[in-house]
């Protein structure tokens, strides 16, 4: 089973966007660009492809894109290694649980509601028409806190219900969902050894640090409550730094104090956005190592599914550019932003 | 029995006020399957609206009547009409005041429950802190320069809250556990009070109320906490009693909402569908059985008295995988359909292989595993399981009784071959004319199969497949020359000149058709019409030999029987029928359990993979939910 997963992989890394292939996507007549996509392997998009097409429609397909290939890699998967990439994917249904509750904080009818929800598949675990029935935000979570993400909502809703503040809620499903994915990997780090670990790294100490200097920095919150509501890291960035760096004054004391190698990358980063994108580029160039590696099986798939998850929102970012008219250098400084799938790049 | 019902595509052209009561009609006709139909000038997605005002309706009413308990069977009266649009908003409105009235009153309910557990954490923890020997008074003063907090959180969070609440001076001590909440006290500076109730509300934080009597004298809490007991629960009986005064007063409105939603079902499941329209127009369009559309038009002119258009197709050949299958089958076939829908379902036209698959099935499993005592037993079994099992219990049945039937004709009776003397042979002492009789079998079963898929193959429109492909009439031309040619070197036969003169037209003609169909350069055309033509040959030649395993399995059982025996004989008279007793209960469990997959395999990969396709449509009418 590991010959043939690695075997699945390394053909799908052959589906990994090359710089050429963006620049050849954003040049391209849109009569040509469902044959380009189709031949640059996102049968998803190719298909019905239509330069006017909602926003929703696009990351739905785009995330279909990637729930179809996810299935192909859990295929001979077991045990723990299954779980976690199961896991993977639930960060799109965590995305439609904050879409079903800003819905019904601002009295969304079901059917538009259920419209803007990403269809799961067979990783879908939630009742959506019956949630999206729900009458009002109360109710809603009281379903959801009987349904199967009843660990990640029943703090959040804990939390909403005394500061009853939408961002508390979103942070603490966000922080909910990678405590789940970071205590998920810890078998795994053990089996697949420093790979996994280095790829969970990258990922988890960017959420953190992104997290820490947006809420103590943008929102003002205290040192304790940033801290509080971090995931627990045993990373580049482990708990005891990450308090020492929460109690700092200012995003550059933070960059300053950060430990190398994440000094040096961040040295001089123009903002919040900026320290995503570099974390991201990093996390990038550590998954496409442990592709190209003879890594364990688990950590080359799991580095695909990031790098290709990084590809599709760059070829996301082209599509909604060019829908939008926008000129071709705009777009090119978009395609690596943050503002992607929520919960990787947390909206709040 | 052997195919789908010829049916016929019906478009209904109506009144746009009148959609829902056509649908219900339709229901009520019990055979019309909505399928989509998207004509230019019916350009408007009509029933939309009605759908999601209905599944409004239908979400409320279910959680009302889950909350009511049982409100018994629904019985829809003979003539009643389908709400509009403005009667299910109407209905919608009036279900969310009585939904938001029994939600305040279920909470409530759900309040006084928690001020209850509440309470009974306050007393446990009134006796932890009676045993601290605090001057609890003291400790929350609310002046002193220590803030102090008493109180419960989620316990996987303590340490997590215990880091947090350090950057701000503070200090956290658990002092008890119950189910998943942590209690505890938490003391620091009171200037940096605020920071850590901020800290907490993220946290999941419950404050213990300290009533002010424990400030004073821990013991004058006992009473205090016994008057509020009694005061919750007197709530607890009012709120009780408002409940089921809800009940009663919402109960007949509820029933009426019940009627309701189930009447405006047809519509909301056919704009699943899609139902379309323009204007004052609506367009509903399905598939009925042909037999009944005179009674579908009497049905509609005594509703609707000429308001209405109706459109009458047969499918084209070209169309028939877009249409369901309807098949009917008699009371005793119909367990069988699962095991072929597990397969697949019929496509419209195709032969139907359930009667065949359901004889070949018992007969294959009643010769593998022919015994009168184990067939008895099967038999015996399924049907006392029968509640449990539905009417799966009657494959058991079945299966046991031919099992019983093969087992007289094979002499065998709990493995025991020397107590009835066998009506046909034993397999031990005839293995040969087993093996010869299981692969004539096969021969003729892969016959049959070759000659149903052609016909399949004819029906769909697809003449040349039917005639010149692998498993069509040419295979079969091969196969039977092939299978003459094989019988003629065994000497069973003196036919082996023109057996092999059959046997290589058919695979020439198998052959110049793989050739023609294959689209690709010279040297791909080659190698896939030589790799195609070889597969022909060595698949028949594979699928034949696998009904060997019918012969194998039958000796299986005896030398099963046989080792039991064996053993038996090796012990005392009680260990000798404990050993057989356990023996046969292995050879019952363990070999019956094969024997039935095996001949589910031979009947899916050897039958139903050469002349099935199984990717049909299943029939799925509209229907009326709760009628009795």
């Amino acid at each position: 089973m590991t010959a043939y997963l690695n075997t699945r992989v390394s053909l799908y890394s052959g589906r990994l966007w090359q710089p050429a292939d963006f620049d050849a996507v954003l040049a391209i007549p849109d009569a040509e660009m469902a044959d380009a996509l189709g031949s640059r392997g996102l049968p998803q998009l190719s298909a019905g492809f239509d330069r006017h097409q909602d926003h929703r429609s696009l990351e739905q397909r785009i995330i279909a894109e990637l729930l179809d290939e996810t299935t192909v890699l859990i295929r001979p998967l077991t045990g723990a290694a299954r779980a976690f990439l199961l896991y993977w994917t639930v960060r799109f249904e965590v995305s439609n649980v904050k879409t079903l509750l800003r819905g019904k904080m601002t009295g969304e009818r079901p059917a538009a509601l259920i419209h803007r929800l990403t269809p799961m598949g067979a990783f879908g675990r939630l009742d959506v028409q019956d949630l999206a029935h729900a009458e009002d935000l109360a109710e809603l979570l009281r379903r959801l806190e009987a349904g199967p993400y009843a660990g990640i909502v029943r703090q959040a809703r804990r939390a909403f219900e005394e500061g009853q503040d939408p961002f508390i809620l979103d942070a603490a499903l966000d922080r909910g969902y990678y405590e789940g994915l970071a205590r998920r990997a810890q078998p795994l780090e053990n089996e697949a050894g420093a790979s996994f670990r280095r790829l969970m790294g990258t990922l988890i100490d960017r959420i953190n640090l992104v997290w820490m200097l947006r809420y103590r920095f943008n929102y003002n919150l205290p040192p304790a409550q940033v801290y509080y509501l971090l995931v627990a890291s045993r990373y580049n960035l482990p708990s005891s730094r990450l308090r020492e760096l929460a109690a700092l004054g200012s995003a550059e004391a933070v960059l300053d104090a950060l430990p190398e190698p994440l000094r040096g990358i961040l040295r001089d980063a123009a903002g919040i956005a900026d320290v995503f994108a570099r974390m991201e580029m990093n996390g990038a160039e550590v998954a496409a190592k442990v592709l190209h590696s003879g890594a364990p099986a688990i950590s080359r798939a799991f580095a695909y599914l990031i790098l290709r998850e990084r590809d599709l929102r760059s070829v996301r970012a082209i599509l909604r550019g060019r829908h939008l008219d926008l000129p071709t250098e705009d777009i090119r400084l978009a395609m690596f932003q943050p503002e992607a799938f929520p919960a990787v790049a947390p909206t709040h | 029995m052997f195919r789908a019902e010829p049916l016929v595509r019906i478009r209904l052209l109506m009144l746009a006020s009148e959609a829902p009561d056509a649908a219900l009609e339709l229901a009520r006709f019990g055979v019309f399957s909505p399928a989509a139909h998207t004509p230019p000038e019916l350009a408007e997605s009509l029933a939309d609206p009605y759908r999601e005002a209905w599944l409004d309706a239908e979400s409320r009413v279910s959680k009302l009547v889950e909350r009511c308990g049982n409100m018994g069977e629904l019985v829809i009266p003979e003539g009643a009409a389908a709400p509009t649009l403005a009667d299910l908003d109407e209905l919608n409105a009036w279900l969310k005041g009585v939904w938001n009235t029994c939600l305040s009153a279920h909470e409530g309910e759900a309040r006084i429950q928690e001020e209850i557990r509440h309470l009974d954490a306050l007393e446990e923890t009134l006796t932890k802190l009676e045993r601290l020997n605090v001057d609890l008074a003291q400790l929350l003063r609310a002046d002193g320069l220590l803030a102090v907090n008493i109180g419960s959180l989620p316990a996987g969070s303590v340490r997590r809250v215990a880091e947090a609440l350090a950057m701000t001076g503070s200090l956290v001590t658990t002092f008890d556990q119950v189910g998943g909440q942590a209690y505890a006290v938490i003391a620091g500076p009171r200037d940096r009070h605020d920071e850590v109730r901020g800290l907490l509300s993220q946290a999941g934080w419950r404050e213990l109320p300290v009533p002010p009597e424990l400030r004073i004298h821990p013991q004058a809490a006992r009473a205090w906490l016994a008057e509020e007991r009694k005061r919750v629960e007197d709530m607890n009986v009012r709120e009780c009693a408002a409940m089921d005064n809800l009940r009663g007063q919402y109960r007949s409105g509820l029933e009426e909402a019940r009627l309701r939603v189930a009447l405006g079902r047809p519509l909301a499941e056919a704009a699943m569908v899609g139902v379309r329209g323009r204007g004052g127009l609506a367009g509903l369009a399905g598939w009925v059985p042909r037999r009944r559309v005179e009674a579908l038009k009497s049905a509609l002119e005594e509703r609707f008295r000429g308001r209405y258009w109706l459109a009458i197709e047969t499918p084209r050949r070209e169309e028939a995988a877009q249409v369901p299958s309807l098949v009917r089958y008699p009371i005793w076939l119909q367990p069988f359909v699962p095991l072929v829908k597990s397969y697949g379902v019929p496509r419209y036209g195709e032969f139907d292989p359930t009667l065949p698959f359901a004889l070949t099935y018992l007969l294959l499993f009643g010769a593998m595993f022919g015994d009168i005592g184990h067939g008895a037993v099967i038999l015996l079994l399924a049907a006392s399981l029968y509640k449990k099992l539905g009417k799966l219990a009657w494959i058991g049945v079945a299966a046991g009784a031919v099992s019983m039937l093969f087992g007289l004709l094979y002499g065998s009776i709990f493995g025991y071959e020397d107590i009835l003397h066998p009506l046909w042979m034993s397999p031990l002492h005839h293995p040969t004319q087993m093996l010869t009789l299981a692969v004539s079998f096969g021969v003729g079963f892969i016959i049959l199969t070759l000659l149903v898929n052609a016909r399949n193959q004819y029906t769909a429109g697809h003449v040349h497949e039917a005639l010149f492909d692998s498993t069509g009439l040419a295979g079969l031309l091969f196969y039977l020359g092939a299978v003459g040619g094989v019988v003629s070197l065994a000497g069973g036969a003196d036919l082996a000149t023109p057996s092999w003169i059959l046997a290589g037209i058919g695979i020439t003609i198998v052959a110049l058709f793989k050739w023609i169909e294959t689209r690709a350069s010279l040297g791909e055309r080659v190698l896939v019409t030589s790799i195609e033509t070889l597969e022909t040959g060595i698949n028949l030649f594979a699928n034949t030999l696998s009904f060997m395993r019918v012969a194998a399995f039958s000796l299986n059982h005896v030398a099963l029987a046989l080792a039991v025996f064996t053993l038996a004989n090796g012990m005392g008279t009680a260990g000798h029928w404990l050993t057989i007793v356990l023996g046969n209960v292995v050879i019952i469990v363990l070999e019956g359990g094969i024997v039935a997959i095996q001949a589910l395999r031979l009947m899916y990969y050897e039958g139903f993979s050469r002349f099935f396709s199984g990717d049909g449509t299943e029939f799925v009418p509209l229907k009326l939910a709760g009628v009795k």
